[in-house]
């Protein structure tokens, strides 16, 4: 364990799995994941239970082993290294703080692993308890304190021994919803500060919309895609991406080819879309995206319209949705900003909706 | 709050009577060698017509009786510590691990609480006569560690069911190696569920008679043994003095028990 004199300009990469597969029996949970997270970035992983995030999570931890590939931290080959070797950091979601030590303590431990001598424990301790806000809670127990506040101690403990990667694992689950959204700013604010590397694991969408720099969406043991949040949103690859990050319509269909470009045939009509990103050609199956909030009430000059009768509206603060069952049977939803005085259209009645044809997205459609 | 209707409730008085009458029915036997013992030194008398220190005072001159006291706490002593020893990493790795054939284990591990005393007491009789261990402290040590580990083991398993299992992955992944765990992070979490294991494990030892009966000679007797050759032979009411003394200790450390468990549930 000689540290080397000079240490090599920091790569870019803090880590990187090659084909990592995990088998249990004849179960794959995780299917040849390759990912690679570049030093300071935030990383989310995103994905409904079963979809494999948390075995990655694990993996990475080392809590259990990849049955094939890869994985290297901080450039070391760490695939069979022992947990305790990896020098990372982890936030759990009840907090797992030390019931026996006082928050010092608690956030000392680490440290004290690490043998450093008691005066430096104690100078970063109070740092890391300073950059928290939470300096006048130092002698007490964790039971003593506050979901919140027991989160950001744990997050303290892990900032205080700056662990090459910090993992959390929905570190925020317990949480409110006011708290919850005031730690994200939090968790935030301490990366870009801090500028520390974080795989952060949720199946909540709105957070790693919130937080993440790069959304690595997870399903059936394999990557569904990943990109930044705008990507994911925007320019979803798959059915599954477009349900699961946002609300969407899909509309079913076959493509066919026009003189003036790409439209899409389906139950409820014909519409134009943009050419897809390749792969779907004209005959072929596919399903039409388009986000409710780029949709609208009523029958514009230019855009694409379908008419049905109006299921229902729900007010949700800032905007308003409307379900309209179409002659087919299918639902849209329209989603508009909410203003004073808006005309309010009666259940059951018949009504129009569009959208410019440029706010549709071609997919391939959803696997049987 | 003036006329609270649960008070009221027909047969609450009744249920309550009667769970006092069995608790009485229960004690009294106990009780009953406390005021003989502070009564005629000269013939067990209840209820005792004079009242005299006498039968204490004959207890501590008699190197035989307090020989065999010292000898009892002795045994149970280094009994506790030694089965705490050996069964607070066993029941750890039987909760944690992985390990092959864990039931089993388990299983094996609580054996000495299923078999009958007097069949224990015959085999290890048979066992020890051979290798020269009858009439030896570190025998009847042998006998008790094996009787007092069930008891350790059941407490500290349930001690570790409510201790957190995440906080020895946060540790392991703070850096923390595997004896810095157990002894940092598990062992402070199970305090009171080994205290708990050790004041039975104390008693195990200190009330066991049949198996000590069968391993101990003169040299070793332990205080219940030395009671039941007592009681066999001459029938002192020296008896009553050291039953006295017996259910004071027994008592004191099942309340220290039923005060720790008691924290530990406010905790949890």
């Amino acid at each position: 364990m000689t540290a080397s004199p000079s240490p090599a300009p920091a790569a870019r990469t803090m880590v990187e799995l090659k084909g990592v597969t995990k088998r249990y029996g004849t179960v794959e949970a995780l299917q040849r994941v390759d990912l690679s997270i570049g030093r300071g970035e935030f990383v989310t992983l995103l994905g409904p239970s079963g979809s494999g995030k948390s075995t990655l999570l694990n993996l990475i931890a080392g809590m259990i082993q990849p049955s094939a590939g890869s994985i290297v931290i901080d450039g070391r080959d760490a695939t069979t290294l022992p947990t305790n070797r990896r020098g990372l950091g982890m936030v759990f979601q009840n907090y797992a703080l030390m019931p026996h030590m006082t928050v010092f303590e608690n956030i000392a431990f680490p440290l004290r692993v690490r043998r450093l001598p008691k005066d430096e424990i104690k100078r970063k301790v109070d740092e890391a308890l300073a950059l928290i806000q939470l300096a006048h809670v130092a002698g007490r127990k964790p039971r003593e304190l506050s979901g919140g506040q027991q989160q950001r101690i744990s997050l303290a403990r892990c900032i205080v021994y700056n662990p090459a990667l910090i993992l959390m694992d929905e570190p925020l689950g317990a949480l409110d919803k006011r708290l919850r959204e005031q730690m994200q700013l939090e968790i935030k604010r301490l990366h870009a500060d801090l500028g520390i590397t974080l795989l952060y694991v949720t199946h909540d969408q709105d957070e790693a919309l919130t937080m993440s720099d790069r959304i690595v969406l997870m399903n059936g043991g394999r990557i569904e895609q990943q990109g930044a949040p705008e990507e994911l949103y925007f320019k979803p690859a798959t059915t599954f991406s477009a349900e699961f990050i946002g609300s969407s319509n899909l509309i079913p269909g076959t493509i066919e080819a026009t003189g003036e470009g790409v439209v899409i045939r389906t139950a409820i009509g014909t519409f134009a879309a943009p050419a897809p990103d390749g792969g779907l050609q004209a005959g072929v199956g596919a399903a039409l995206l388009v986000r409710p909030e780029n949709m609208s009430l009523g029958a514009l000059p230019g855009s694409a319209t379908v008419t049905g009768a109006l299921e229902d509206s729900i007010l949700l603060g800032g905007v308003v949705r409307h379900f309209i069952r179409c002659g087919d049977g299918s639902t849209l939803i329209v989603q508009e900003l909410n203003q004073p005085g808006r005309p309010v259209p009666r259940r059951g009645e018949t009504i129009a909706a569009s959208w410019q044809p440029q706010h549709g997205r071609l997919l391939p459609p959803a696997a049987a | 709050m003036s006329a609270h209707p649960a008070s009221g409730r027909p047969g609450s008085g009744f249920v309550s009577t009667a769970a006092w009458a069995c608790y009485l029915f229960l004690l009294i036997p106990s009780l009953v060698v406390v005021p003989i013992s502070f009564g005629n030194p000269d013939q067990i008398e209840f209820p005792p017509r004079q009242f005299s220190l006498d039968l204490y005072r004959a207890f501590f001159n008699d190197p035989s009786w307090w020989g065999s006291m010292v000898q009892s706490l002795v045994v149970a002593a280094l009994t506790t510590l030694l089965t705490l020893v050996l069964g607070v990493p066993a029941a750890y790795a039987l909760a944690r691990s992985r390990l092959p054939g864990r039931q089993l284990l388990r299983g094996l591990f609580m054996m000495p609480l299923l078999v009958p005393v007097i069949v224990l007491g015959l085999g290890l009789y048979l066992q020890f006569s051979g290798w020269g261990l009858l009439d030896t402290t570190v025998g009847l040590l042998v006998a008790h560690i094996m009787m007092a580990t069930p008891f350790v083991m059941v407490s500290v398993m349930s001690g570790l069911h409510h201790a957190d299992a995440a906080l020895e992955t946060v540790a392991s992944i703070m850096g923390a190696s595997r004896p810095t765990i157990f002894f940092r992070v598990v062992l402070p979490q199970l305090r009171t569920a080994i205290a708990v294991g050790a004041m039975f494990a104390f008693l195990t030892s200190l009330d066991e008679v049949v198996v000590a009966y069968f391993l101990t000679g003169t040299s070793t007797m332990t205080l219940p043994v030395k009671m039941y050759s007592s009681i066999r032979w001459e029938l002192t009411p020296v008896l009553a003095a050291v039953s006295s003394l017996l259910t004071l200790l027994s008592l004191l450390i099942a309340l220290g028990i039923i005060a720790l468990q008691r924290k530990a549930e406010a905790k949890a």
